[in-house]
């Protein structure tokens, strides 16, 4: 139809270069578009703006050191990258966590994802020009926040676990907050939908954008709500449970036409699951100590290993080689966003440029992570 | 189209909500913190500036090597000196630097410590300053004067003999 | 031969001066309202630090803007690039030369027979200010920003003209004053009998004047800042400027056509003669803040629709709408007169 546009029309192609300094890009992501008009006839992304070399540096960092360096990947989920790098030395080195350490995890982990759905509803709303639901979601992300700062210090780049455990019990009073917390946060979130889902406004913007379907997802390698989204039934929480999420019920939500529309309600039901894993986790936290026994000095076997968790954007996997010694070998991270942020130009060709803003925002991507 | 789809399509009900709850927001309470007049206290357990005891510290360089980024620097001699006749060694500091300017905030040095000689729980976080060189380069004296930043109030100065809010393992430290 | 002066060329002048001062002066406060507004809506407490409340918040805006460096890009067209803001501003303006804000006549400036016309002539001209400044900035993003906006112009122009056709036929004439006057006569507001015109008038309205949800030429997530992008110090400022003049006139048009200009709701009801209380300047400046109000409660909620959407929401449901609304209301008014 584009094409037949075009010869008709005799249009011809633009090439339009959609940032680095773009206020839509969720960071330093730059597309270089090809529009014919305003439909897009070719997107390419080009990343590597915020390349830090983190895969480079763990490999002269102890085992210990690099945790703090995984929080900057993914800026908005620091918790969970921790969790998915200190597992996978876990892993390596055959640590148990105690089953106290492992419910603060899951706390962590969930309120971090609550965290960062609620950073990518507030951005994507705002992409599609709802100015109101950032500030009112950015209310409730505060809430974890300080729930965080009181844990471990720290808001945003929370360096909070640490192999064999957490650094910290939790504070006194916090379990209460936190409860506190996930029992007011559902009123919030139908809050925030009723100013988007039945929105015909959000429909026309999000219903049949960026589809991919289910064979395509899974082709591309799609974790993560974008693959939920599609409707494959795939959670890393539920087919490899790591922590102990094997003893929490929750379900995964999946949506059914694979477009932003449906990602945008997985999402939102993946809020309601957190909080109803949090107050699980609450219920029944295990008294015991919150660290494992480990080495002062951490001297993992020689050997590889490879351990994903379930980011909030999709699979987080860790791939560690070590040769015995203090710090990694080599170590390679399954980054979510990069993943995904390949099926862009697929998601967004015959579009308008209006959806590339709608696509870039529903694929939930963190240029730290991509770019590492 | 049936009739009801009709109505709906017509009649912009998921408007109306969304109007209502701006709407309703209109009249609530604000959230705004008005920051040089109010500020919030930072929890116990914030990582901010550090804190750094010379008393305490025994010169044992392991947040020197627990720092990811190579920031603490710490120089110093051995000293002989005389207990009860006998003669003994000791370590003595003579420079103990933290290039703040580059600090992520991770809390590895003050886990680290043994002793709990630097900590960072000094609920401080007005760090900021127009030249980072000189204003953010925290030597050992500066470290427990605090030069340029100021701390919570309430929070008592190493020199004061002030404390870190909470040591490994979550027990708070006793009120001296 | 003074007098004469004095009524035909002082005395409008002075008129002009100060609807001019006024509006512009409303115009920079009407940013500051929006701008607390939107934060009430948003529970932040918005621009509250220049002055008392933040009263002084748009004059500090003012200075701010005069005192910036004024930018031509590098290879723009530097004439066409000038004309831009002079092209938008002017109409902006232009337009309150006919608006009666009161039923004296030292409340308007003059009041032509084809009021409606010259409204509608003079603010289409606007359109020469978005799209030659979005063209004249060399830059994709404004071209984008620029055409976008003219072809939203120009499509609800015409959803937008058979609504007001919609009052004429009811008010028998095109002069505003004798709009209102018609309203008196006819004991009832035109918002009454023509409701579905003024629905179509106030979402047209809403997207000539590029706001929320309509507000695609400055999409900020996609185009940057649209046919703006470009423009700083005074020249940005006569964009802002005429933005806001522009929801002014939108509103004043509205606030005339079917809400009874300055009368005071149920003009014939002797019963509610207490109301003349409020003077009609009053009554008028209170429906045109009421509608203000109501824009910026759009933008605090409603996401943006995409570009071909707004296309197809003017051209396949408000403009035959408009059309079969105009045909029942002309049927109406022309039934009991035997005309039919």
């Amino acid at each position: 139809m584009a094409d037949l546009q075009a010869t008709l029309l005799g249009g011809e192609e633009m090439e339009v270069s959609f940032g680095p300094q773009h206020p839509a890009t969720h960071g330093v992501l730059r597309l270089q578009l090809k529009v014919d008009g305003e439909r897009i006839v070719n997107a390419k992304p080009i990343i590597g703006y915020l390349h830090r070399g983190t895969e480079k540096l763990f490999e002269r960092e102890t085992y210990p050191q690099c945790i703090p360096h995984t929080d900057r990947m993914d800026y908005t989920a620091a918790a969970t990258n921790n969790q998915g790098f200190v597992g996978a030395v876990e892993k390596l080195m055959g640590i148990t966590i105690p089953p106290r350490a492992a419910y603060i995890r899951m706390i962590l982990a969930e309120l971090q994802r609550l965290s960062s759905h609620i950073i990518w509803l507030a951005t994507h709303a705002l992409d599609i020009g709802a100015v109101t639901p950032f500030f009112y979601t950015f209310q409730e992300r505060e809430k974890i926040l300080d729930l965080f700062e009181e844990y471990c210090g720290a808001r945003l780049t929370l360096n909070t676990m640490r192999i064999g455990g957490v650094p910290w019990d939790l504070p006194e009073g916090w379990t209460e907050r936190c409860r506190r917390f996930v029992e007011e946060l559902p009123k919030k979130i139908e809050d925030w939908e009723r100013l988007l889902t039945n929105n015909r406004i959000w429909k026309a913007r999000t219903v049949g954008v960026g589809v991919i379907d289910a064979e395509k997802a899974i082709a591309w390698g799609l974790t993560g709500p974008p693959l939920r989204g599609s409707g494959v039934q795939w959670d890393i929480r539920k087919v490899f449970p790591y922590d102990h999420y094997d003893e929490v019920e929750f379900d995964i939500p999946i949506g059914k036409n694979g477009d932003t529309y449906d990602r945008y309600l997985v999402r939102m039901e993946e809020m309601r699951q957190s909080v109803r894993i949090i107050r699980q986790c609450l219920d029944k936290l295990p008294d015991g100590p919150v660290m494992a026994w480990v080495p002062k000095v951490i001297r993992p076997p020689k050997g590889e290993v490879y351990f994903s968790v379930e980011g909030p954007k999709g699979e987080l996997g860790y791939y560690i080689v070590s040769d015995g010694g203090v710090t990694p070998y080599r170590v390679r991270v399954r980054p979510p966003c990069f993943v995904n942020l390949q099926a862009l130009p697929e998601m967004v060709k015959g579009h308008l440029v209006a959806d590339v803003v709608a696509v870039i925002g529903t694929l939930d991507i963190v240029l730290g992570e991509i770019d590492r | 189209m049936s009739l009801w789809g009709f109505l709906a399509s017509v009649i912009p009900l998921d408007l109306l909500t969304g109007l209502k709850t701006t709407g309703k927001h209109l009249f609530a309470r604000k959230a705004t913190v008005q920051y040089p007049e109010q500020r919030l206290e930072p929890a116990d357990r914030f990582r901010g500036m550090f804190g750094y005891s010379l008393e305490r510290c025994n010169v044992c360089r392991a947040c020197e090597k627990a720092c990811p980024i190579g920031i603490i620097h710490i120089e110093s001699h051995w000293e002989e000196y005389e207990v009860e006749g006998k003669k003994r060694k000791r370590q003595v500091i003579d420079r103990y630097d933290i290039d703040v300017k580059r600090c992520m905030f991770c809390n590895l040095c003050a886990e680290a410590c043994p002793t709990e000689a630097v900590w960072l729980t000094t609920k401080t976080y007005e760090a900021a300053a127009y030249e980072r060189n000189h204003a953010l380069y925290f030597d050992k004296e500066k470290l427990m004067r605090w030069d340029g930043v100021k701390p919570f109030p309430g929070v008592k100065t190493p020199a004061e003999g002030g404390l870190p809010y909470f040591s490994l393992g979550g027990e708070k430290e006793e009120e001296q | 031969m003074s007098e004469l002066l004095w009524t035909y060329v002082g005395i409008p002048l002075l008129k002009i001066l100060v609807i001019l001062l006024a509006l512009v002066l409303l115009a920079a406060y009407l940013s500051w309202f929006e701008r607390k507004l939107l934060a009430y809506m948003q529970i932040r407490l918005g621009p509250n630090r220049v002055g008392p409340r933040g009263w002084l918040q748009p004059i500090a805006d003012a200075l701010k803007l005069f005192v910036k460096e004024d930018l031509t890009p590098g290879f723009g067209e530097k004439f066409v690039f000038l004309l831009g803001p002079v092209l938008i501003i002017v109409p902006a303006l232009l337009v309150f030369s006919v608006i009666p804000f009161g039923p004296s006549p030292n409340l308007f400036i003059t009041d032509v027979n084809i009021g409606v016309l010259f409204v509608l002539a003079v603010s289409s001209i606007g359109v020469y200010g978005i799209i030659l400044g979005g063209w004249a900035s060399n830059n994709k993003f404004s071209l984008m920003g620029g055409l976008r906006s003219a072809a939203q112009l120009i499509s609800y122009e015409v959803p937008m003209g058979f609504s007001v056709v919609t009052v004429l036929v009811m008010a028998e004439s095109l002069s505003l004053v004798r709009i209102v006057e018609a309203q008196r006569e006819a004991g009832v507001w035109f918002i009454f009998p023509g409701f579905v015109a003024f629905f179509i008038y106030f979402v047209c309205g809403i997207a000539e004047t590029n706001r929320n949800p309509f507000d695609l030429p400055e999409a900020e997530s996609e185009l940057v800042a649209g046919y703006h992008t470009e423009y700083s110090g005074m020249k940005f400022a006569f964009y802002f400027l005429a933005e806001y003049a522009n929801m002014v006139v939108v509103s004043s048009m509205a606030t005339v056509m079917f809400l009874g200009g300055w009368l005071r709701p149920f003009p014939n009801v002797a019963a509610l003669n207490f109301l003349d209380v409020v003077p009609p300047l009053g009554w008028f400046l209170l429906k045109v803040a009421f509608f203000l109000f109501v824009y910026i409660w759009f933008r605090g909620t409603f996401p943006r629709y995409r570009f071909d959407q707004l296309m197809g929401l003017g051209w396949k449901v408000l403009l035959p709408v408009s059309l079969v609304n105009l045909l029942v209301v002309a049927y109406f008014v022309a039934l009991p007169r035997g005309q039919v």
